[in-house]
């Protein structure tokens, strides 16, 4: 479970909050869509739900743990094996192959989740099947569509089978067919996988795959058009 | 991130990001290699000035002098001889190893060289001493040794009939005489150096080949001289060169200890053979040899000025300067390491946002920037290397060809030690590792969303 309390959150230099005391809670195997123009403060939510920003007032708590307790280690282990990003710009490493980039995460693994050359191979390859890029592991991003790049970046995202997937406009930079192509992915790994799944958007086709729907306006929470709820 | 991983992960982004580390690697391999050419050359400069021109593993020493100047004399208000509670002193300060006295002949002597080796026969002066020949074992082996004169007397007509080691000693004009042992005696290369320099020019003498002079005999008149007639008993034997040494007397000949003793009591006195005016010290360390001569000064002694001071500070500054080159090649090559650092990270940001995201903390960048460092560091200190050797080579080459002749002129100018070598690429590391540490620590601070973001 996700738990903000309370949530603030300033940039340097700012004037205003860009969120202005956030009360929520995420329970397991939600599909929560947040929707909010640009500059809402939609990516700067996930970054905290996803551990990427510490800079903030207020609790982020994921299964009972502040993540503001937990020290680099302790975090960057949460991020490597609890949860899953998707950005809007995909952030893939163009020197490596497809299956590099989607086992990237298993170079820091480590403890019980550092596994063997074989079985990261075999579990980028499924991770890649998983969105529908059989064979491409040996491909370099650049040689592929946005759609497929997007896949790849939700292959990296589900390599570790993460609790949690946090998603920052999955389709902003995909057309509308590929983009629901994507939705549907989404979809689908919320239901059989029973995930959690927290899809930051301004496309309504996101945010109605979502089981609840919130809007974000000048920081604040509020609910949302449409969605399963 | 460990292991197979890092270092697959480190050589990927060296290949992708060459042009940057090689654009960095440029003034440290200039920087190695100047480093390397110049220490090598220091280093042989100071094993050539303290092995061959001023040996410093062994150190003279003798009493104070304390002279007083009276018109054209000058007299000695000091002690000249040093005693045996003197040499036990000694042996006693730190760094110490052994002490070997020196005695010196306190009667005149002349040498006949015969025609054999010059064509003509030539007599001259000569001064001598004598050494404990236990000092030169290693040196010149068993060829210097004590002679034993006290043999039953063995009659003989001709060389031949005494064996290898002695000759057949007869006195003027008498047919049959006894069989007498050669004296091994040794000469300083500055009587070398000094022979087939000046003096077989002035004379048009052959030059002499220095290892072929031993074996050779020449007959020593003790007691005699053509400065005042012979007071007392004149002893002739024959020597025989048993090497040359730096340990021997600098213009003169060098006997075997004991038997300078038996000479100095026969034809001076009794105490004469019981004085020693100097003492060699083994050191086993160079670098204690500032104690060592702190505690021959603190006993009242000093050590003869071969140049050793002279030496010591010479080396000494050549270090200090070298070592200024290196603390200056390091803060240049770490600053220049440092700027290429900044440059790689601002544009790796995205990239380093996203390992930090799937996971990677803050010591995996750094661990992953610093290894990057490193390994520009080994490539380029191997390079730089390899040229500074290459330079040195070169170097060799024109010296050996355009610069004249001069004593102590060595075949090599550079001393290329498998540990300096190593202690080069490693201070090259070293300097890649400091130059990159302040961009990795940035690298690596700051949220993982920061880099993300671009900021």
């Amino acid at each position: 479970m996700i738990r903000l309390q309370n949530l603030r959150k300033r940039y340097p230099g700012a004037d205003i909050d860009v969120l202005c005391g956030i009360d929520l809670v995420i329970e397991d195997h939600d599909f929560l869509s947040i929707v909010g123009r640009s500059g809402s403060g939609k990516t700067t939510l996930l970054n905290l739900i996803g551990g990427l920003d510490r800079s903030h007032d207020g609790a982020v708590e994921v299964n009972g743990r502040d993540l503001r307790s937990l020290d680099d280690a302790e975090l960057s282990d949460f991020r490597n094996r609890a949860v899953g990003f998707v950005f809007q710009a995909y952030h893939l490493l163009d020197h490596l192959s497809c299956r590099e980039n989607v086992a990237v995460a298993a170079l820091f693994a480590r403890g019980e989740a550092r596994r063997d050359a074989s079985w990261v191979r075999r579990r980028a390859d499924e991770a890649l099947a998983t969105v529908g890029l059989n064979g491409a592991g040996g491909r370099r991003p650049s040689t592929l569509s946005g759609g497929e790049q997007q896949r790849v970046a939700l292959a990296r995202a589900l390599f570790h089978r993460p609790q949690i997937l946090l998603c920052d406009e999955p389709t902003g930079n995909l057309d509308l067919d590929t983009g629901r192509e994507i939705v549907d992915l989404l979809s689908a790994l919320h239901s059989n996988d029973e995930m959690t799944v927290v899809a930051a958007t301004h496309d309504d086709t996101v945010a109605a795959a979502g089981a609840r729907v919130l809007r974000l306006h000048d920081g604040s929470l509020e609910a949302g058009d449409g969605g399963g709820e | 991130m460990i292991g197979r991983g890092w270092a697959r992960t480190v050589l990927a982004d060296l290949a992708r990001h060459w042009r940057h580390f090689a654009a960095a690697s440029v003034g440290i391999v200039l920087g190695v290699a100047a480093l390397t050419f110049f220490l090598a050359l220091g280093f042989q400069v100071r094993e050539i000035l303290l092995d061959r021109v001023f040996p410093t593993d062994h150190l003279e020493v003798a009493p104070k002098a304390a002279d007083l100047d009276l018109f054209v004399l000058r007299l000695d208000l000091g002690r000249d001889a040093l005693d045996a509670a003197a040499l036990e002193s000694l042996a006693r300060i730190d760094g110490v190893e052994a002490v070997y006295p020196k005695m010196r002949l306190t009667v005149p002597a002349m040498a006949s060289v015969g025609s054999s080796l010059f064509g003509a026969g030539m007599q001259t002066e000569i001064v001598a001493d004598g050494i404990d020949p236990a000092l030169m074992a290693e040196e010149v082996g068993g060829t210097f040794h004590e002679v034993d004169d006290g043999q039953p007397a063995v009659r003989c007509t001709r060389d031949v009939d005494c064996g290898g080691d002695a000759y057949c000693g007869r006195g003027a004009g008498r047919s049959e005489g006894v069989c007498r042992p050669f004296i091994p005696v040794l000469v300083s290369p500055y009587v070398v150096e000094l022979y087939n320099g000046a003096f077989r020019r002035a004379y048009d003498l052959p030059k002499v080949n220095p290892d072929a002079l031993v074996g050779l005999t020449f007959e020593m008149a003790f007691g005699a001289s053509t400065f005042r007639p012979a007071a007392g008993p004149t002893i002739r034997e024959r020597m025989r060169f048993a090497g040359v040494s730096e340990m021997a007397i600098p213009l003169g000949v060098t006997l075997p200890l004991g038997y300078v003793r038996r000479l100095n009591t026969v034809l001076d006195s009794p105490e004469a053979g019981e004085r020693y005016h100097s003492a060699i010290l083994e050191i086993g360390d160079r670098d204690s040899l500032p104690q060592v001569v702190d505690g021959v000064e603190k006993l009242g002694f000093e050590v003869r000025d071969r140049g050793v001071r002279r030496a010591a500070l010479v080396t000494a500054i050549v270090i200090i300067v070298l070592g200024l080159v290196g603390i200056v090649l390091i803060a240049v090559a770490a600053a220049h390491i440092m700027h290429v650092f900044y440059l790689v990270v601002m544009v790796r940001r995205r990239e380093i946002g996203l390992l930090r995201a799937v996971g990677a903390r803050r010591t995996d960048i750094r661990r992953l920037l610093v290894g990057e460092a490193a390994a520009v560091g080994l490539a380029a200190g191997l390079v730089g290397v390899a040229a500074g050797v290459a330079a040195g080579a070169v170097a060799d080459r024109l010296a050996a060809s355009r610069l004249p002749n001069f004593p102590f002129k060595p075949e090599s100018f550079f001393h290329f030690s498998p540990w300096l070598l190593a202690s080069v690429v490693g201070l090259a590391v070293a300097a890649c590792i400091l130059g990159a540490l302040p961009p990795a620590h940035r690298a690596a601070s700051g949220d993982p969303s920061e880099a993300l973001a671009g900021r």
